[in-house]
């Protein structure tokens, strides 16, 4: 499986710039890199220098919206040409998207598309803000806000050009999703580990770390982040829940939340797996299969959702757990 | 139906008209139904008979429908009351989270 990773951030964040400073360091070689450029006439691929084996291919259109297929068509291409050793033989895919671009869908694309889904595993989403403009910016453009919101890693970029260390920045930022670690670059520099493996699976060390990957230090002390616009919860329980109740709420989430619901993601104590959790994914209404671990990363044994939503009341979703787990183990009682 | 459990979906059922923002009441009725009033309509819910396939059972004016869950409770209950509503269907990846 090949790691896929999502560079977002709005329009003159400094995507390009640290794109540029990574494709220089030995740690980001052997890169597939997809730059899309909404417009007909695009720029940013010809300002990222590359390595001899790196490789760079270009996506037109707005990735988002009516040209999906595409993203697919590009990466499908170029997994044809590294098979062929028409390129060189790549062992990370980072895409960039427009600054315009609503990453949620493009998550979806890659969670859903039979084409590439097999041989591609998601890595992280990685949002650049501008020091100087990213407060305004996020006040101003909802996309802007949902770049943030949905980001595993955020990248805070021209801090050398920026007064002071923007509190009011800081502030948005962790109101809009506490759980991403805030990193900064200073002319597009940074350390490429530090973008790394911001899924939930190392593929360089072929191990799970889930906790870092639901942003769990940030969970762990404040529960409830309030914005505006998005709302970022953990939902913590101590008792297992029955893998039918996880199912109904994962469905009905997705059937009442609906674009809404930006991203979940969590590890999950199931009733009939009590020494193998379940990891939960999603995006809208799209969901990975949960995946059961083979043992629990730590002594924590609760069941921990984070969710990044759109005007979701948390009491909501902790009610219908609640009511589902008593349906589900009513149901269970009559059988027996 | 425990009271516990119908607790619990008295609950669900006020949490779901805040999170659907609609404004309406949920309430008990003394023979264990729940009412969910809003826009002037009024939805009884109740355990269905046990010689039916259902689970509950959702009135809405002359019309009764059986659900074999309370997420499709839900989705009559906001069917009838939210004319906005369009519902999803959950999709599932096919691309794995973790490698196998």
């Amino acid at each position: 499986m090949i790691p896929v990773l999502l560079l977002t951030g709005f329009l003159g964040s400094g995507k390009t710039t640290l794109l540029s400073h990574l494709l220089r360091q030995r740690d980001f070689s052997r890169t597939a890199i997809i730059i899309n450029e909404f417009g007909e006439i695009g720029l940013d691929h010809e300002l990222v220098e590359k390595s001899d084996d790196s490789v760079i291919a270009l996506s037109t259109g707005c990735l988002c919206c009516k040209v999906r297929g595409d993203l697919v068509e590009t990466l499908a291409d170029l997994l044809r040409r590294r098979d062929a050793g028409a390129v060189p033989p790549f062992t990370r895919v980072v895409i960039e998207t427009s600054g315009l671009a609503d990453p949620a869908p493009i998550l979806q694309t890659l969670m859903t598309d039979s084409t590439i889904a097999e041989r591609l595993v998601l890595d992280g989403v990685v949002t650049t803000v501008d020091a100087v403009n990213g407060a305004a910016t996020l006040a101003r453009e909802a996309i802007s806000v949902k770049q943030v919101a949905v980001a595993d890693r955020l990248v805070v970029t021209k801090s050398d050009l920026a007064d002071a260390a923007q509190p009011a920045l800081h502030g948005r930022l962790a109101a809009l999703n506490a759980g991403a670690p805030v990193l900064q670059a200073q002319h597009g520099a940074i350390d490429p580990q530090l973008l790394f493996n911001a899924g939930p699976y190392d593929p360089c060390t072929k191990s799970l770390d889930v906790r870092a990957w639901l942003g769990e230090g940030a969970h762990d002390h404040q529960h409830e982040r309030h914005d505006a616009e998005i709302q970022t919860y953990a939902i913590v329980r101590t008792a297992p829940i029955h893998a039918v109740t996880l199912t109904l709420l994962l469905e009905t989430l997705a059937e009442h939340c609906g674009a809404d619901l930006l991203r979940l993601k969590g590890i999950v104590n199931i009733a009939e797996s009590p020494d193998r959790p379940a990891v939960i994914h999603g995006v809208q209404h799209v969901f990975h299969a949960p995946t059961f671990l083979p043992r629990w990363p730590s002594a924590d044994r609760r069941s921990r959702i984070v969710m990044i939503t759109r005007g979701i009341p948390q009491a909501w979703i902790e009610a219908l757990i609640d009511a589902l787990e008593a349906e589900v183990a009513e149901v269970s009682e009559e059988r027996h | 139906m425990s009271a516990a459990a119908n607790d619990l979906t008295c609950e669900l059922l006020k949490q779901s008209l805040i999170a659907w923002r609609l404004a309406g009441s949920v309430e008990r009725k003394g023979d264990g139904a729940i009412e969910v009033s809003c826009s002037e309509i009024d939805i009884r819910i109740e355990r269905a008979p046990s010689d039916l396939p259902f689970r509950w059972m959702v009135t809405l004016g002359r019309r009764q429908r059986g659900a074999i869950s309370l997420p499709a409770v839900l989705r009559q209950v906001r069917e009838a009351l939210d004319p906005d509503y369009a519902r999803n269907k959950v999709r599932v990846a096919i691309s794995s989270l973790v490698p196998s």
